[in-house]
């Protein structure tokens, strides 16, 4: 059938009922398939890798060596936050590697989704901090589940100018009724939560009991009408905070190193109580259709070039070792680093991996008391 | 056909009846030749549609159990979905919202459409088309512009500031329930205008000089032509906003805040971090289920006031 052919005979009103007809089925039929045909034409690059991360990982700077090596950055996909990814996943969304933080990564393994991670195929293997890679529910036997990547605090970002400090830095601060409607908090109850136990003065080893549910529910309910949004979106924080809509809010090391560096006077708090820490990393699906290419996503991520991005602009800590030899211990301190990751993971509230129990509860009444019940 | 007429007929339609089975039964019945048709569109349908709902409420009867299901049939979802003081205020909330929506939308639009009906004659297709331009843009792209109207900093509280009608900007335009109301008002009016255009448009014109003829002023000819007979449009208009407006998901989640949550967001936790897939099932259903009720009523309604008009 030519179609110009057809094309013609219309014009020329020579057209049959049942030559339309046909036409008509073909295009019906063809309609009807194209879903079967090409479900991944999508996809950008079909034979690179796909990197499923956090907003803000899908930036060239952090695929120096990849890029290199394929010519090309990997596919991104991006989510808000890591129960959102672990869902599509588990409901059949195939990546290379995705990008978890460890006290989720036990929960991530019993799914059954992820393949353990062969250090001797990394490059950059040998440099990452040996404390990291040994985290709880990192590791079983000699299987490594996560390689990790990034490490950082939650704590709050406030404007120097803007909030008038009473005595020390410290959570109060997200709980101040002066600043009724101009404070801000990440939306998910894997900081937020956390953030509510540290502040209740509840241990993270408690942290699943009902005494400690209804104190960290009571302190939030109380936080929630000062609350003027909760987010995941980072940016959306950073807006509110320069435009001085926000005066102080919940964030990651980011947000301020950002806003510091675009002229804002922000400050990120080291709150007495101690901030809420975490080391998220790389793990690698079971069904990982570029396998070499996800080991170079990693290798990549995990390099001395990547990381002084990391430090630098985003002032996050980073798992490879060399990476702090090319920063002077005063930049570190002033980012809320150290050369010797230790002092700081030490200092902090370290998440603890919980069960999926806990999660969903945990969740669901963060959401409630969001929601104002 | 003389070669035909010299053969005897039935071994020669016979054979080539046989070839063609497909097509000797389109012709032998008129419902299996619609339904041969209609098969691409019922095909997608039934893969679409019926299938995903069934699955959607067996999904409901089931129960949440760490990471997988508990499969045996329990109406516990619904139970709590009626208890749990949430569920409901939410959803009242997302029908009282998109309510508002709704209305606001049709009154806005109704003149619009009218004025392009009546007044305009020449271009009318430029008209319709400039009034739907905005459209023509994504609608993540129209919410994320009225974030920047309403905001903090916004076109707003810009012009306000620069007036010195304020001397702070105003808070409770961005992430309230107004804010919701507003960019839904805003964002479905495309389709409102055009049902309502439509049926304005199709009016005989006659009928309102025969109105004018019996002494009937403006607005008792618009009273009792012009509105019943715009009805259909009213009606069609009404629930092409509302229906999608209360599951609305992304509106909410970007200029609601705390207080300005919908249901819709609520399903979407449920399927998302909450990890429970029954009950965003259940309120899915249920939502669905207050949605074609509250249709019908509309519909009832509209039914009952058409008959007064005329």
């Amino acid at each position: 059938m030519d179609v110009l052919d057809q094309l013609g005979t219309m014009r020329e009103g020579k057209m049959s009922r049942r030559a339309f007809m046909r036409s008509l089925s073909a295009v019906g039929v063809g309609m009807a398939t194209v879903p079967l045909t090409a479900p991944r034409a999508l996809a950008a690059a079909e034979d690179q890798a796909t990197y499923f991360t956090w907003g803000g990982y899908d930036i060239p700077e952090l695929f120096g060596p990849y890029m290199e090596k394929n010519g090309e950055l990997p596919n991104f996909a991006i989510f808000g936050g890591s129960e959102e990814a672990l869902t599509k996943m588990r409901g059949g969304f195939v990546v290379d590697v995705s990008h978890p933080c460890n006290q989720a990564v036990p929960r991530w393994v019993a799914t059954g989704l992820f393949q353990s991670i062969d250090t001797s195929r990394l490059s950059n293997g040998p440099d990452i901090i040996p404390r990291l890679t040994e985290l709880e529910g990192n590791k079983d036997g000699d299987n490594l589940w996560m390689v990790p990547f990034d490490w950082g605090s939650t704590s709050i970002t406030y404007r120097t100018d803007l909030f008038e400090l009473e005595g020390e830095e410290s959570w109060d601060m997200l709980w101040d009724k002066r600043y009724e409607g101009r404070l801000g908090s990440l939306g998910s109850a894997a900081d937020a939560w956390w953030v509510g136990a540290i502040k209740a003065g509840v241990s993270f080893d408690d942290i699943d009991t009902p005494e400690a549910f209804e104190k960290i529910a009571a302190l939030m309910r109380e936080q929630r009408p000062l609350i003027r949004v909760y987010t995941d979106d980072n940016s959306t924080l950073e807006q509110a905070l320069a435009s001085g809509e926000m005066v102080a809010a919940m964030t990651w090391n980011s947000s301020a190193v950002t806003l510091a560096a675009e002229g804002v006077p922000v400050k990120f708090a080291n709150p007495k109580e101690g901030a809420l820490t975490w080391v998220c990393g790389l793990m690698v699906h079971k069904d990982a259709p570029n396998l070499d290419k996800a080991y170079d996503v990693i290798d990549s991520l995990i390099s001395v070039e990547t990381g002084k991005f990391m430090v630098n602009d985003y002032g996050y800590g980073h798992s490879n070792a060399k990476t702090f030899d090319h920063f002077d211990e005063e930049t570190l301190v002033g980012l809320g680093l150290s050369k010797n990751p230790e002092t700081i993971l030490g200092a902090g509230h370290f998440q603890k991996p919980q069960t999926q129990e806990f999660e969903t509860k945990m969740n669901g009444l963060f959401e409630q008391i969001k929601a104002g019940f | 056909m003389g070669d035909t007429a010299a053969s005897p007929p039935d071994p020669l339609l016979h054979p080539k009846r046989r070839r063609r089975p497909l097509r000797g039964l389109m012709q032998r019945s008129e419902a299996i030749r619609a339904y041969i048709l209609m098969s691409p569109t019922l095909v997608v349908m039934t893969l679409g549609i019926v299938i995903p709902f069934a699955i959607l409420i067996t999904i409901s009867l089931w129960t949440a159990q760490g990471f997988g299901f508990d499969t045996s049939l329990t109406l516990n979802n619904y139970a709590q979905a009626n208890e749990q003081p949430i569920y409901n205020a939410l959803l009242f909330r997302s029908l009282k919202m998109s309510g508002l929506a709704t209305v606001a939308t049709v009154l806005l639009s109704y003149p619009m459409a009218y004025y392009v009906a009546f007044h305009v004659k020449r271009n009318k297709m430029m008209w319709i088309v400039l009034m739907t331009l905005p459209f023509w843009t994504s609608y993540l792209l129209r919410v994320f512009a009225w974030k920047v109207v309403l905001g903090y900093e916004g076109v707003i509280n810009s012009g306000l500031l620069a007036t010195g009608l304020i001397d702070k900007p105003l808070e409770f335009l961005l992430y309230s329930q107004s804010a919701v109301v507003i960019t839904l008002a805003h964002a479905w009016a495309a389709f409102a205008i055009l049902p309502l255009y439509v049926s304005l448009e199709k009016i005989d014109r006659s009928l309102l000089e025969a109105a004018t003829d019996l002494g009937d002023g403006p607005v008792m000819r618009f009273l009792r032509v012009t509105l019943p007979l715009s009805l259909p449009g009213v009606i069609s208009a009404s629930l092409l906003i509302f229906i999608p407006t209360t599951g609305d998901y992304i509106t909410p989640a970007l200029l609601g805040g705390p207080d300005g949550t919908m249901i819709g967001n609520l399903i979407q936790l449920q399927f998302g971090p909450v990890n429970n897939w029954p009950m965003g099932a259940t309120l899915s259903i249920i939502l669905m289920l207050w949605i074609a009720g509250l249709a019908l009523v509309f519909l009832f309604l509209t039914q009952l006031a058409k008959k007064k008009l005329t």
